[in-house]
């Protein structure tokens, strides 16, 4: 649904600015703009993509085209936690399966879906970069190092 | 013998000389109160041609995993003619089991970032692009705080200590990736600088001649730089005796393996962390006395020593030496990245080898048919196979479709085939009784088969 309001605003453009200086092409400044509006939205409406693509002087097509390209970048709404699970052979040979597993079936969704009340998306990704703290995983921002299943759903259940 | 001080953790605890616990973010004044910097400064008195010599002559090689030698490729730039030249810093350490470069960040940004100064000095280059996979969230204000920190303290910037480098004031700045591992190849992570899809680049032109924005462009990865400053500090000298020389009676062309590396161990293992030895220090070394063996109740069966992509060692090559020669010596493609992924006993090969052809079914750009395809149909088959239902022909066409697809059979761009191509095949020939057993049953057994 489009709205009339722009999401990108004053403030973020001022933020920007010196963002697009550091480099000699403003296309260049199409990652850092997709990071921004997705922290401020939550994810990437087709309208923010257009007013990006309005301040970098692009067209439209060239925003969505590099932002589809990107597993970070959300083009439907995500729930308000998301749950990444790292799923790569580190993780999967320190017991990943079946911690997806009682995530899976505590949130009563598969992984890629979201919970109805919006509250929780479930992902299954590759490596995180923290393999000697195997299984590990991400809500949000938040690295989760060694999980124990138990914890990681006392964890879950105190979210609010 | 082992390593006796450590040199690029010399400021990170790590085992045999610190705790873990102990491990904290160094921030600029301890960095120089404890020497460094030093290292920029006598490279500031040099030459710019002389800091190359020095590179070159320590022989440092790629530590992102190809080990390519830094000093040839900072002297394959083109001269200066003005303009822009930039230096992209590979931070995207994406590759599965491999967590070297997150222990530099965390704990000692400083050391790459001198590293980094050092390498914008002698090759000209005015704009350092710091390119950091996206899912590093931590890592971002770390390193924008040791990046401000080196600002306020005239690394870079306008009272930059460097000087004006190609009329224009040093620059360093960070470029989060966004989740995507192709990225990490060079040309991949230069389109994604450029704001565009990370799709690799048909090489040549290597970045050094047409890199970032079509302008001479170094990439290095993180370790790599991070040497840098030793070198400068200690001379190459020192750096050669780290690590393992030629073998007895080569030609000084043939590369060696000098200097210290970064090691990941994980898996089952008792203490599952990022240490540093020689280049050239046994796997068996680093599973049994760095990482303190085997979790209780656990059984080696086999490692992947180098990232996924390399390949895999059975329990009769435990004690391979890491080193850049241990692709040849051991029928692997190579050191990679030297983080270790420790496969215990019990754990099903089957089962590896098709976790390893998923990540590079997911993670295929897509531009070359025999990549985007392949990767698909390995998948497809090893888990046809897991699941019990594979024939002797699919693990034919396993085989097949994996030796077709890379660089090197020459059908793709970038060597993201090449990794799936060898992770599969290395472990399919290695443990082929576990293969075959899954395969010949004989309802499975394919026609073409039993009719000979
Ligand atoms: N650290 C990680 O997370 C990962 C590392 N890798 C590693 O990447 C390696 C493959 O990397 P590639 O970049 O494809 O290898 P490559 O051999 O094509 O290039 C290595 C480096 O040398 C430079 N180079 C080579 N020939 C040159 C020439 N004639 N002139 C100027 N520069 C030249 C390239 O530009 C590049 O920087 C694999 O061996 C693998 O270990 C792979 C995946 C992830
Ligand atoms: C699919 C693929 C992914 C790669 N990922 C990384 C990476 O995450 N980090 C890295 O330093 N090099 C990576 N490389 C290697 C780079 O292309 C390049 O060789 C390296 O950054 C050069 O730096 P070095 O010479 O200092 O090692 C990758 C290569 C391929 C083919
Ligand atoms: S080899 Fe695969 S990942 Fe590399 S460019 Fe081709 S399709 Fe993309
Ligand atoms: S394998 Fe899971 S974090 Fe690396």
């Amino acid at each position: 649904k489009p709205q009339s309001e722009p999401y990108f605003t004053d403030d973020m453009k001022r933020e920007l600015d010196s963002v697009v200086t550091r480099y000699p092409r403003k296309q260049a400044a199409t990652l850092p703009c997709l990071h921004a509006m997705q922290e401020k939205v939550g994810w990437l409406p087709p309208q923010a993509m257009e007013e990006i693509a309005d301040y970098l002087d692009l067209e439209a097509s060239e925003v969505m085209d590099t932002a589809s390209f990107y597993e970070e970048f959300w083009l439907k709404p995500k729930g308000k936690y998301v749950i990444w699970l790292c799923q790569s052979i580190s993780c999967e040979i320190m017991g990943e399966p079946s911690l997806t597993q009682k995530v899976s079936e505590f949130l009563g969704i598969q992984p890629g879906e979201t919970t109805p009340d919006g509250k929780f998306t479930l992902m299954k990704v590759e490596c995180l970069g923290y393999c000697g703290d195997a299984p590990c995983g991400l809500i949000n921002e938040d690295i989760q190092q060694k999980i124990n299943t138990d914890n990681l759903l006392d964890v879950i259940k105190n979210l609010d | 013998m082992a390593l006796e001080k450590p040199v690029l953790t010399k400021r990170i605890p790590t085992e045999p000389w610190g705790r873990h616990e102990d491990r904290h973010y160094v921030d600029y004044n301890e960095y120089v109160n404890t020497g460094g910097y030093q290292a920029l400064d006598k490279s500031l008195q040099m030459d710019r041609s002389a800091v190359i010599d020095e590179i070159k002559a320590a022989e440092i090689r790629g530590r992102g995993g190809a080990g390519f030698p830094a000093g040839m490729k900072w002297s394959f730039l083109p001269p200066a003619d003005g303009g822009r030249r930039y230096l992209a810093i590979n931070a995207d350490e994406s590759e599965p089991a491999t967590f070297k470069d997150r222990l530099l960040i965390d704990y000692d940004p400083h050391q790459v970032v001198e590293g980094i100064a050092i390498c914008m000095y002698a090759c000209q280059l005015d704009t350092a692009y710091f390119y950091m996979r996206g899912e590093y969230h931590d890592q971002r204000a770390t390193l924008e705080r040791a990046f401000k920190e080196a600002y306020d303290n005239g690394i870079f910037g306008p009272n930059s200590r460097l000087g004006q480098i190609n009329g224009r004031n040093p620059e360093l700045f960070l470029h989060r990736g966004a989740g995507a591992y192709v990225c990490g190849e060079e040309t991949g992570l230069l389109n994604s600088l450029e704001g565009k899809r990370g799709w690799p680049r048909i090489k040549p032109p290597f970045p050094a001649v047409a890199g970032a924005f079509a302008r001479p462009t170094i990439v290095n990865n993180v370790e790599t730089l991070a040497c840098v400053p030793h070198v400068m500090e200690n001379g190459p000298e020192w750096f050669k005796s780290l690590g393992k020389g030629r073998p007895e009676g080569t030609p000084p062309h043939v590369p060696a393996s000098f200097g210290t590396k970064l090691i990941g161990v994980s898996g089952p293992v008792v203490r599952p962390d990022v240490y540093e030895e020689h280049l050239g220090v046994k796997m068996s070394y680093a599973i049994e006395t760095l990482a303190g063996g085997m979790l209780p109740g656990m059984e080696f069966k086999a490692a992947i020593p180098g990232g996924i992509s390399m390949g895999v060692l059975t329990k009769d090559e435990y004690d391979a030496p890491l080193d850049f020669d241990i692709g040849k010596k051991y029928g692997i493609l190579g050191l990679g990245t030297a983080c270790i992924t420790v496969i215990p006993e019990g754990y099903s090969m089957i089962s590896c080898a098709r976790n390893l052809a998923r990540f590079y079914a997911r993670e295929s750009c897509g531009q070359c048919t025999p990549c985007r395809e392949g990767t698909e149909w390995l998948y497809k088959l090893l888990t046809r196979i897991e699941a019990g239902e594979g024939t002797t022909k699919d693990l034919d066409l396993l085989l097949e479709v994996a030796s077709s697809m890379g660089i090197m059979p020459g059908t793709t761009i970038c060597g993201l085939s090449d990794g799936a191509n060898w992770a599969v095949r290395t472990i399919v020939n290695k443990f082929f009784d576990e293969f075959d057993a899954a395969v010949s049953k004989n309802r499975l057994v394919s026609l073409s088969v039993a009719n000979n």
